[in-house]
C-alpha cells in the first residue's frame, strides 16, 4: 500500500518537475505562469490592456496571414467551376446591361428625388441618419468555437471604434463590439450565449430580451405573461438600451419563440460598425 | 528535410492554434466539435516528448486564447494539464496499446476541461454551456483512435527516418 503510493509521487513529482533533452521549463513551472497571466487578465490590471492589445493586433494579423492557404484552396476550387459557367453566365449578363441601359435614362430623375427625401429626413433619428456614421470593417477572422460566437475585424480605436457599438451585415444587425485593439476589434455575435438584445416585435410592439442560444438561433426571452410567439414575425431591436437604434431589422420569428436572423453569422465577409449612437464606453 | 518532418507536430499544433481552420462543424451537426489540439499534446507528450516542448505548448495555448477570446493563459492550463497526464502516464507505463490510451486520454481530457470550466465559469464574465464542453470531450475522446493510427503512422515514419 505505501509502495504504491510512493509510486504514485514519484511519478507524480516526476512529471511535473522532470524536463526532457530539448525542454526548457518544467510543467509545474509553466502551469504557475499560466495561472498568474490568467489572473492578471481576468482581474483587468491597467497594465494588462495595452499588453494584450498589442499581442491580439500581432496574433490577428499572423492569422490571417497563416488561414490564406485554407481560403484559397476552396476559392480556386470556386474558380475552376465558375469557368465552366462563364459562358453561359456572359450571355445573361448582356441581355440585363441591356436592361440597365434602357434604366439608365431615369436614374439622373432618380438620384435627385433620392437626394431632396434625404434632405427631409436628416433631422430624424433613423436607419438613413446613422447608415451615413457607419464604418465598413473587414472579417479578418472568423474561427468557429463551440462555445463562443464571435468574429475579429480589421478596425479597431484607431478608427474610433469603442466596445458596445452595434455592428451590421447590410442593415442587418449581427452583434456588438466586446473588445477593441488598436487596429482590430472583437465582435460578439448575437447567436453568443453571453449575447443579450432588447427587441421588439408584432403588430402590438411586444417588448422582448433576445438571447443567444450558442446555438443558430437565438430566443426570445422576457416576454409577456402567457404570450404566445406566432411564426413569421419580423423582430427589430427596440433601442431601449440606448446603444442600439431602434429599427434594426434582426431576423423573423420561428417554432418556440426562436428567431432565424437574417444574417448568416457564418457568411460574413465585410461589415459596417455604428459609430453615430455611442460615444463613450458603456461596459 | 527530416528536421522538418521532427517538427511537424509542433507545426500543426502551432498551425491549429492560429488559422482559421476550425474542428467545429456546426454547418453539419450542430453538435460535433472535437479539440484535435488536446489529441496532438497527448499523443506526442506520451509517444515522443521531444516532439512537443512544455514551452512550445504554453505559448500554442496563449495564441488560441487570443484567437478564440479567452482569458490569457486558460488554453495554456488546460494544455499543460493534459500533458501532465500523459507525462505522468508516460512515467508509469511500460508498454501501451490503443485502449489504454483511450482510457488515460479521457482522464487528461477530463481534467482539461474541468480545469477550463471551472476557470471561466468563476473567475471570468464569459458565459459558457456545459453541456457543449460536455458535447466536445465525447467527441474529442471518440475521434481519439483515429487520430492515434494516423499519429502512430506518422511516428513510424520519424523512426524509420532516424534509423536509416
Amino acid at each position: 500500500m505505501s509502495s504504491s503510493r510512493d509510486d504514485f509521487g514519484i511519478a507524480f513529482r516526476s512529471a511535473l518537475l522532470q524536463r526532457g533533452a530539448a525542454q526548457k521549463f518544467s510543467l509545474v513551472f509553466l502551469i504557475f505562469i499560466a495561472s498568474i497571466i490568467f489572473f492578471l487578465d481576468v482581474y483587468g490590471f491597467g497594465f494588462m490592456k495595452p499588453i494584450r492589445s498589442i499581442i491580439n493586433d500581432g496574433i490577428y494579423r499572423v492569422s490571417l496571414v497563416a488561414s490564406s492557404p485554407s481560403r484559397f484552396i476552396p476559392q480556386t476550387t470556386g474558380s475552376v467551376t465558375n469557368l465552366f459557367n462563364i459562358k453561359s453566365e456572359n450571355e445573361k449578363l448582356k441581355k440585363a446591361l441591356e436592361v440597365y441601359r434602357q434604366k439608365e435614362l431615369s436614374v439622373e430623375y432618380l438620384t435627385n428625388q433620392n437626394k431632396n427625401l434625404r434632405k427631409i429626413l436628416e433631422s430624424d433619428e433613423t436607419l438613413f441618419q446613422f447608415q451615413s456614421n457607419t464604418i465598413i470593417s473587414k472579417v479578418l477572422i472568423d474561427k468557429s468555437s463551440p462555445y463562443l460566437k464571435s468574429i475579429i475585424i480589421n478596425r479597431g480605436s484607431s478608427s474610433g471604434i469603442l466596445k458596445g457599438m452595434p455592428v451590421l451585415d447590410k442593415e442587418y444587425l449581427v452583434g456588438r463590439v466586446v473588445e477593441t485593439n488598436y487596429l482590430s476589434s472583437r465582435v460578439l455575435l448575437l447567436n453568443d450565449l453571453n449575447s443579450r438584445i432588447p427587441v421588439t416585435f408584432g403588430e402590438d410592439g411586444v417588448q422582448a430580451i433576445l438571447k443567444g442560444s450558442g446555438g443558430s438561433r437565438p430566443v426570445l426571452e422576457y416576454l409577456p405573461e402567457g404570450y404566445v410567439v406566432e411564426e413569421g414575425i419580423e423582430v427589430f431591436t427596440s433601442g431601449k438600451d440606448r446603444i442600439f437604434l431602434p429599427g434594426s431589422p434582426i431576423g423573423t420569428t420561428i417554432e418556440n419563440g426562436k428567431v432565424k436572423l437574417f444574417s448568416e453569422s457564418s457568411q460574413l465577409s465585410f461589415v459596417k460598425v455604428d459609430l453615430s449612437k455611442q460615444r463613450k464606453e458603456a461596459f | 528535410m527530416r528536421k522538418l518532418i521532427n517538427l511537424g507536430p509542433l507545426i500543426l499544433l502551432y498551425y491549429l492554434s492560429i488559422s482559421e481552420i476550425d474542428s467545429h462543424f456546426e454547418n453539419y451537426f450542430e453538435i460535433l466539435s472535437f479539440n484535435i489540439q488536446l489529441i496532438i499534446i497527448y499523443f506526442w507528450v506520451s509517444k515522443r516528448p521531444e516532439a512537443l516542448g512544455g514551452g512550445h505548448i504554453f505559448f500554442a495555448g496563449l495564441i488560441n486564447d487570443v484567437i478564440m477570446g479567452f482569458p490569457l493563459g486558460l488554453s495554456s492550463l488546460s494544455y499543460l494539464t493534459v500533458s501532465l497526464v500523459a507525462n505522468y502516464v508516460k512515467n508509469m507505463t511500460v508498454n501501451t496499446r490503443i485502449t489504454t490510451d483511450w482510457f488515460t486520454f479521457f482522464i487528461a481530457i477530463f481534467f482539461s476541461n474541468l480545469i477550463f470550466f471551472i476557470l471561466l465559469s468563476n473567475f471570468s464574465e464569459i458565459e459558457i454551456n456545459l453541456t457543449e464542453i460536455s458535447y466536445n470531450t465525447f467527441f474529442t475522446l471518440i475521434f481519439f483512435p483515429f487520430f492515434w493510427f494516423l499519429f502512430t503512422f506518422y511516428n513510424s515514419i520519424i523512426t524509420t527516418d532516424k534509423h536509416a
